[in-house]
């Protein structure tokens, strides 16, 4: 059979960090191709460059056998190859449909002038094709929430010219109703003929779905894996392995079922109002994990925000040592540090230094006299880059020159670098490989012992089974359940109170 | 080896294009008007000339290393050169009823400041553009210039009982502008004013999550323009020893100018830098006294400057480079 897309020796390189080190794939008609590996293992470099984001150092390519160099996302598109990312992607302030059609508007327009209900009723039929009939063509597109705008990125990107599609990470950012519409999708796709390119880093979803897998490590191919072997019994042990190079060894998550912690209380909430949450009530005490699980749209993430003082509250008080939290200020000046999980929009600064992120809520704390001296800087982010094993030249590259998982690294060392003593994390290994998070989570239990409190917020069970001391599950607004940590509690024990 | 060598020199070109464009266009300007004027039979390094630049360099530098905190926070403020036209009027006014500039300057500082929290809190407060505030203190001051020069039946006042030779003197103009530039430079990089200001001109959202009260900084930097803008007064008025109803007219739009030739980002962030502000007013003047020196004809220079401004933009907007997702 023949390839439908070949790269040979493509080598990329970011000024002295190489990203892709002579790399050749074929991906063939028919198949679901995983390409899994670390942050900054290169997946998403090949298939940015496969799919006309950015050029080759040097390699060349072949589709459907003659050369292939996309000048633009939109050249590969019209030629059949789509991506969805990892980051949203939609345009704001506008229609849904006219989203969908963006750049084919002529389709629907006479001498200039779009006929918007003929767009709109294109839409809906293509919406309604997908399974996606709750989202409406006519609608602002800012109505939507994230994942639904997923959808609708989804819904752009496929048409019936499309031979190739790339998914990047994009299950991160939905539901597991979401993640049904896309793997439907996926293995249709499949069916007739065309080829998926999957990535992700929830091994399940892998497993389940990809019917060849590609294994990278620092720019490497490392192992290829046929449809047997991935379903054969190891598998994920094996893949782990080729991922990270060394045995990754039993140890994940904490492995201590003890649930005690200090009875002094970090934090409060006291009868909490605000938009559809009414009167809620929490503790979290000196070295506890609360853990907050649910759908993404089920209030646990306003609960992040109101903790930490971002939000307007309608009734009821935040309270630290006995002192009312109303502004993110506040928040840290008493000792409470906040990863939102829009890490690239809200967490930190992308155009600015890994030292200008990490030592920001420290500003003050770095003073003398008004002045902050810069050797001081560099020794705080330097402790912190190090402690943290940032891959990066130094501490003045750009955070946005970062893999995933070093910046989440970046957002994580801002509280520890302040020394915060009450941490909320909000989807703390989002889009985060398994490297990363088993340092994250040696780190969350670490913090634990030292008497910090946590409140983790996440889309993953298996996380909150594995790291929470209290599980509280929250669904429209509401908590309907919460369960302590137990060696017996499972995660199917725990999905029906959220759905 | 060589492969890597090569790629450092394009990462190092990479980051570095705009302050190669800023620092080349200034080199480019000093060479050719250097070259170029003594064939026509002067020289812009001549005493008069220098003199003639520094006067004219002066007031832009002054207001746009002032400026430099308000553009870092993405900002901009158009009501600077009504607010000189004011000052200007004001030092004048009072230094000849007191006989001291000294009432003139203080009146203006308080304006100022009162100027600089509402623009600055205004924005944030009231959550509408940051130019609309400034929009509206422009209309104000020019009505409340036009409306002192009709009292005064003249459109040019003259200051008659203060001596005012000093600010005459290139030495105490360009003293002045290292030592604002050096308290600029101090607050911008070595405090938590211009390091919260960059920040926020970033990203807005995380600096606030990270503890940065948007409100305060912002008032902040704009308090520090405002204070600026009244030193650029005294030496706009300074220089002539008057003040007229067209004083100041087109400044604001000198400094923005003046910063997008330094390579000053006009979405602010990290990147803005105060060399940008320094660079950019002396490559502007330069370009203002050394054209009609080259012959260029006067109702040309606006043409030609405009030129020369689109390469810089061109040269200085391009792709982002480095920030995509691997």
């Amino acid at each position: 059979m023949e390839a439908v897309i070949e790269v040979k020796h493509i080598h990329k390189a970011f000024g002295p960090t190489v990203a892709l080190k002579d790399v050749d794939i074929k991906f063939y008609p028919g198949e679901i191709r995983g390409l899994v590996g670390e942050n900054g293992s290169g997946k998403s470099t090949v298939t940015s460059i496969i799919a006309g984001m950015q050029e080759p150092t040097s390699g060349e390519m072949y589709y459907q056998g003659k050369p292939w160099a996309p000048g633009s996302m939109i050249e590969a598109q019209r030629a059949g190859i789509s991506m969805i990312l990892q980051e949203a992607n939609t345009i704001s302030h506008v229609t849904v449909a006219q989203n969908i059609f963006a750049g084919r508007e002529a389709e629907f327009s006479h001498f200039g002038i779009i006929n918007m209900a003929k767009m709109n009723a294109a839409a809906d039929e293509l919406l309604g094709k997908f399974g996606l009939g709750h989202i409406k063509a006519k609608h602002p597109i800012d109505m939507y929430n994230f994942e639904d705008r997923k959808l609708i990125e989804i819904v752009r990107c496929v048409d019936d010219n499309t031979k190739v599609l790339v998914v990047d990470e994009t299950t991160t950012a939905l539901s597991l109703e979401g993640r049904e519409i896309l793997y439907k999708l996926i293995h249709k796709m499949a069916e007739n003929g065309k080829t998926v390119i999957f990535i992700s880093h929830d091994m399940e979803e892998i497993l389940e779905h990809c019917t060849v897998l590609t294994v990278l490590r620092d720019g490497d191919i490392v192992g290829e894996l046929n449809g047997q072997e991935i379903k054969a019994l190891g598998a994920v042990k094996n893949i782990r392995y080729l991922m990270v190079g060394r045995e990754i060894g039993e140890k994940y998550y904490r492995e201590d079922f003890d649930t005690s912690h200090s009875d002094e209380v970090a934090l409060e909430l006291e009868d909490v109002s605000f938009n559809e949450i009414k009167h809620f009530n929490l503790k979290v005490h000196k070295g506890e994990i609360v853990g907050f699980g649910g759908l993404s749209g089920c209030g646990m993430h306003d609960i992040g925000r109101i903790c930490y003082g971002i939000e307007k509250l309608d009734g009821g008080r935040v309270l630290r040592n006995g002192k009312e939290i109303k502004t993110p200020l506040q928040a840290i000046e008493s000792g409470i540090g906040y990863i939102s999980k829009n890490r690239d929009s809200e967490a930190l600064i992308l155009d600015g230094s890994i030292q200008d992120n990490i030592v920001l809520p420290s500003l003050t704390a770095l003073e003398r006299k008004s002045f902050i001296s810069p050797k001081a800087e560099k020794e705080m982010a330097n402790k912190e880059i190090e402690a943290f094993r940032i891959k990066c030249n130094n501490g003045k590259q750009w955070v946005g020159t970062l893999s995933g998982g070093n910046k989440q690294k970046v957002s994580f060392a801002k509280w520890t670098a302040k020394g915060s003593d009450v941490i909320i994390m909000d989807c703390p290994t989002r889009g985060v490989d398994i490297g990363v998070k088993q340092s994250m989570y040696s780190l969350i239990e670490y913090m634990k012992q030292q008497g910090k409190a946590i409140i983790m917020i996440s889309e993953e069970l298996s996380e909150l089974v594995g790291m929470a001391d209290k599980i509280i599950i929250m669904k429209d607004f509401k908590v309907t359940k919460e369960f302590e940590r137990s060696p017996k509690l499972q995660q199917t024990d725990i999905i029906e109170y959220m759905i | 080896m060589e492969e890597k060598r090569k790629l450092d020199i394009k990462q190092f070109l990479q980051e570095h294009v705009n302050d190669i464009a800023s620092y080349g266009g200034l080199l480019f300007c000093i060479i050719v008007f250097t070259i170029v004027p003594p064939i026509f039979g002067e020289s812009i390094w001549s005493q008069a000339k220098l003199a003639n630049i520094i006067s004219n360099v002066i007031v832009t530098a002054l207001l746009s290393v002032g400026a430099v905190f308000v553009y870092s926070l993405g900002n901009m403020d158009i009501s600077i050169g009504a607010q000189i036209r004011v000052y200007a009027m004001l030092i004048v006014l009072l230094g000849n009823t007191t006989g001291s500039l000294l009432p003139g300057i203080l009146i203006s500082l308080v304006i100022a400041v009162v100027i600089a929290i509402v623009n600055g809190g205004a924005g944030q407060v009231l959550k509408v553009h940051p130019i609309i505030p400034s929009l509206v203190f422009m209309m104000i001051l020019q009505g409340v210039s036009s409306i002192a020069y009709a009292k005064i039946g003249s459109r040019n006042i003259t200051l008659r009982s203060v001596d005012f030779s000093a600010f005459k003197s290139t030495g105490l103009m360009v003293a002045v502008l290292i030592v604002e530039t050096i308290v600029v430079s101090y607050l911008f990089y070595y405090t938590k004013y211009g390091k919260s200001a960059r920040a926020i001109g970033a990203n807005g959202v995380a600096a606030e999550q990270s503890g940065i009260n948007l409100l305060k900084f912002k008032v902040i930097s704009y308090v520090i323009m405002g204070v600026m803008v009244v030193v650029a007064a005294i030496f706009q008025m300074g220089y002539t020893g008057s003040a007229s109803d067209s004083t100041g007219t087109g400044f604001e739009m000198n400094v923005m100018i003046a910063l997008i030739l330094g390579g000053m980002p006009l979405s602010g962030g990290m990147r803005s830098k105060v060399s940008c502000a320094v660079i950019g007013s002396f490559t502007y003047s330069i370009l203002a006294v050394g054209l009609p020196l080259i012959g260029v004809p006067t109702n040309m220079t606006f043409l030609v400057k405009s030129v020369i401004f689109i390469v810089v933009v061109l040269f200085t907007c391009r792709k982002e480079n480095g920030v995509l997702p691997r």
